[in-house]
């Protein structure tokens, strides 16, 4: 029989607030509340600043979008560090039982890497303004060494709030259970919006018929929609998950062109009037429900099994329906407020603006069945992957 | 590890700059519609990077002056972004100033929108844009990175190591020996993707720094390779290819074609050839392109050691100045013609005498009125000069001289700055006619050629002109200014030291 410490309801406030490193929470903690604060505060600060290069341009480490981005860091790393320090240095037997022991300090693994996290996104503030002072304002969204750290650090955020939560869930019996289980599937879906935006540059609508385009997805997706899937143990963890990252990025779309905006930055070559979305979001919705219906009738089989036909059919139920949408995306019948594909950032240059609804030169043959059954072996170990990272999540007590 | 925090700094001392050479900011004076203005443009050390606009109006009658910048031709020359409000000054209501981005290499304009008592009006002023050095970082900025990274290596590596040990293990349990076993697995996987990341991410920096050099290379000012050939036609053409740097595309750079070169005001070159040491001797030539090399024959020179200056334009309006040096034998040339001129005089000395009064041929003067304040770098003025007849009185003989009343170069005693200067300003006049062209077009596409036409007229000049300039750092300098008078070119010289 598992040693789990499931605490009955009722227990004590005060206890409660004695332990807050959640060893017996039965409600969501404020430290948990921190740390969700914070992710969604830099999900629409993330959401801001993107729309914000493409509209307006000029940029500050002051920006609302980038303040939203470091609240992640602060409220995190507050809600991170208090919970380590007060486990290690006033925190019961219990709450230390409940806990993972780092170089002499407790606390829930999941806070350990919340504060590693946070750590690495507040040093990429001033890294990253020195780089803006020796070599100038960058442009690209993960391609330097401060930049890169912000997104390393945002991701661990993440993954720690999801390995803090699934150790809670694991070890509750009541109705935090549930409700963790939804912060979970959120959690994941941005972490799956946030891959979704790395992969752009082999995504683009002009990518979408090319192998690498799906290359790329089976590569970063499935791993992380498959774990938060899986490792909740929601019967359509995935589906909830692709749907949510659906309905975000839409509304994104939609409402973000509604804000009036004009670049205050040059060259420009493209006049801009209000803030510019990113684009209509890849169609993730289909291999979810795939992965879902799949998983479900392969409950009983090995993960192994598993992943030898959920990752194929992932790869191969997104191209069944982004190939076919690549070209109604190119078609004018896309130009217009719904699928957003007549947005144009302000700096895109007048090489892209001559045509931009043209696909990339189609590869050869040869490279392109190769790439593709490069893409199906991948998908394969990446889906094994989140399958892998999916048990644990469910067995995750500390 | 200590490399990845390093950038060196670039040999290149910070005054080796180009826009000339050696005098990096932009100064200008002139109408912006029925407002007189002196403008400093201040560029940014490195592009990207915030340039600070001044802006001084001669009378108080402007209100607001908004800034905005852009390229100065070709695509994104026409759309310019939201300008900005220029701040102005509380204690000097006619001074405003301003910082604005500047995002690109190359040859952009600073386009100005001024209010007033007399209604609105527009003015575009041409700018190089390049960076002059890349930036070292801070000592404690690579301590305190060196000690995160090493935290957040350490906690890459610990993290994982603890929560495979444990994470999976009731409350209170003991791992299994089996967890250990896999979490080492994992904390040396953890460790060869921390080190793999941090190896990555310094090839990236590397190659982000090497790329950022090499901008900063390709626009310093280009060697010219300069030779004497059948006795007196001194031949210059450019040491290698010119390159500018494509904006928005890593690494690549385009060759400008020397077939494609703007004629500044009516030359495709004006080459400047000073003996050393000692700038004793001094001409200002107009040489012909015949392909990527340019040509003259010499008039009659003393020979000596000589620097030699050659300002082109590029078809975008970004100014090059080609730097070389030549030793000539005595030239029996013929005698200058055309808009060619020179100037023969006393040597530097050491230590510099300070000099406001230079003879013309035939004993007029030319007398710098710089007052009796010492001359400060980095302080944009006017620099006021007069011809006077031999009795003093004011000269009324001056000509247009290339289209205006006088030109002049500013030469530091070292060689780190050359400067040909215009009483309009510092920039190329050629980037000057495309910055206003533009605007002409925008408001007016007939009157294109406007401002040509008034470079070409030929009224007589006034006796009294100026130039806008700000010496770049404190030195010696040599100033050369040539005017005309009764057809011909005459050329006089100052030395000054600047604090």
């Amino acid at each position: 029989m598992s040693q789990a410490q499931t605490v009955p309801a009722g227990l004590p406030e005060k206890i409660h607030w004695e332990l807050p490193t959640t060893a017996d929470a039965v409600s969501i903690p404020w430290t948990i509340w921190f740390v969700l604060a914070g992710i969604n505060l830099a999900l629409v600060g993330g959401t801001l600043d993107m729309s914000w290069h493409m509209s307006i341009g000029r940029e500050t480490f002051w920006t609302p979008a980038h303040m939203l981005i470091q609240m992640e860091s602060i409220l995190v790393g507050i809600a991170s560090g208090y919970t380590i320090l007060v486990t290690t240095f006033k925190g019961s037997t219990r709450a230390r039982e409940a806990s993972v022991r780092i170089l002499g300090l407790y606390a829930p693994g999941g806070a350990f890497i919340c504060l590693w996290g946070s750590v690495a996104m507040l040093t990429s503030a001033p890294f990253d303004n020195w780089w803006h002072n020796a070599y100038g304002l960058d442009t690209k969204i993960v391609a330097t060494p401060p930049h890169m750290l912000l997104m390393i650090g945002s991701f661990a955020n993440k993954i720690g709030a999801m390995t803090w939560m699934a150790s809670m869930m694991n070890r509750s019996r009541t109705a935090l259970r549930g409700r963790l289980e939804w912060w979970l599937l959120w959690a994941g879906m941005i972490c799956v919006a946030q891959l979704a935006v790395m992969t752009m540059d082999f995504t683009w609508m002009s990518d979408m018929h090319t192998a690498s385009c799906y290359l790329v997805i089976a590569l970063l997706i499935p791993p992380m929609m498959i774990a938060t899937g899986w490792g909740s143990a929601h019967k359509w963890g995935c589906t909830i998950v692709g749907a949510v990252y659906t309905a975000l990025s839409l509304a994104a779309e939609w409402m973000l062109p509604l804000f009036p905006a004009h670049p205050k930055l040059g060259p420009v070559y493209h006049n801009i009037t209000h803030m510019v979305p990113l684009r209509f979001p890849l169609l993730l919705i289909v291999p979810a429900v795939v992965t879902d219906l799949l998983l479900q009738r392969l409950a009983q089989r090995s993960s192994w099994i598993k992943a030898l036909w959920i990752g194929p059919a992932f790869v191969l139920s997104f191209l069944a329906v982004q190939w076919p949408f690549a070209d109604f995306l190119m078609s004018p019948a896309s130009r217009n407020w719904i699928f957003g594909t007549a947005y144009f950032g302000y700096a895109d240059s007048a090489g892209f603006l001559y045509d931009p609804y043209k696909f990339d030169a189609a590869q050869p043959l040869r490279v392109f069945l190769l790439t593709m059954a490069a893409t199906l072996v991948v998908s394969l170990l990446t889906t094994r992957f989140g399958l892998a990272w999916g048990d644990w999540m469910r067995r995750v007590r500390r | 590890m200590r490399k990845l925090f390093t950038i060196l700094l670039l040999l290149l001392p910070g005054t080796l700059a180009f826009a000339h050479v050696g005098s990096a900011d932009v100064f200008y004076e002139g109408d912006a519609g029925p407002y007189h203005l002196f403008v400093t443009v201040r560029l940014p050390q490195v592009v990207p990077g915030i340039a600070e606009i001044e802006v001084r109006s001669a009378l108080p009658d402007v209100e607001s002056i908004r800034v905005v910048p852009l390229r100065l031709s070709g695509p994104g020359s026409n759309l310019p972004s939201v300008p900005d409000l220029a701040q102005r000054s509380k204690k000097d209501p006619q001074f405003f100033v301003s910082s604005l981005w500047f995002m690109e290499f190359g040859a952009l304009q600073v386009r100005m929108e001024v209010n007033g008592d007399k209604g609105k009006a527009e003015i575009s002023i041409p700018v190089a844009s390049f960076a002059r050095k890349s930036l070292p970082m801070a000592r404690w900025l690579s301590g305190l990175l060196a000690v995160v990274f090493l935290f957040l290596t350490l906690g890459a590596v610990l993290i994982p190591g603890a929560i495979v040990t444990e994470g999976t293990v009731a409350p209170g349990a003991v791992p299994p020996s089996s967890n250990r076993r896999r979490a080492r697995i994992v904390m040396a996987i953890a460790l060869t993707l921390a080190l793999l990341t941090l190896y990555q991410n310094r090839a990236a920096w590397n190659v982000q720094a090497a790329m950022y050099d090499r901008y900063v290379d390709l626009l310093k000012p280009p060697q010219a390779e300069v030779k004497l050939i059948d006795g007196n036609r001194l031949v210059i053409r450019p040491a290698g290819p010119i390159m500018v740097p494509v904006v928005g595309q890593d690494g690549v750079a385009n060759e400008v074609n020397m077939d494609q070169l703007l004629p500044d005001h009516g030359h495709v070159m004006h080459l400047v050839l000073v003996s050393m040491p000692g700038m004793g001797t001094m001409f200002h030539l107009h040489p012909i392109r015949a392909g990527g090399v340019f040509s003259e024959r010499l008039p009659a020179m003393p020979a000596g050691d000589y620097r030699v200056f050659g300002d082109i334009v590029d078809r975008n309006g970004y100014p090059w100045t080609l730097i070389g040096k030549v030793q000539l034998p005595t030239i029996k040339g013929t005698a200058l013609v055309g808009d060619d001129s020179d100037w023969q005089g006393a040597q530097l000395t050491d230590p510099i005498s300070e000099t406001t009064v230079s003879y013309l041929p035939d004993g007029a003067r030319m007398v710098w009125e710089r007052g009796n304040a010492p001359l400060k770098a980095n302080a944009p003025a006017d620099l006021r000069f007069r011809v006077e007849e031999k009795d003093g009185t004011p000269a009324h003989d001056l000509e247009p001289y290339m289209g205006m009343v006088a030109h002049a170069e500013i030469i530091c005693t070292d060689l780190s700055v050359f400067a040909h200067i215009h009483p309009a300003g510092s920039m190329s006049m050629a980037a000057l006619d495309l910055a206003q062209a533009g605007l002409m077009v925008r408001h007016a596409p007939g009157d294109r050629g406007m401002a040509m036409e008034m470079a070409q007229s030929s009224r007589p000049q006034s006796p009294e002109f100026k130039f806008p300039y700000g010496f770049p750092h404190p030195g010696d300098y040599r100033i050369f200014v040539q005017i005309k008078r009764l057809g011909r070119p005459e050329g006089a010289a100052f030395d000054a030291h600047v604090q």
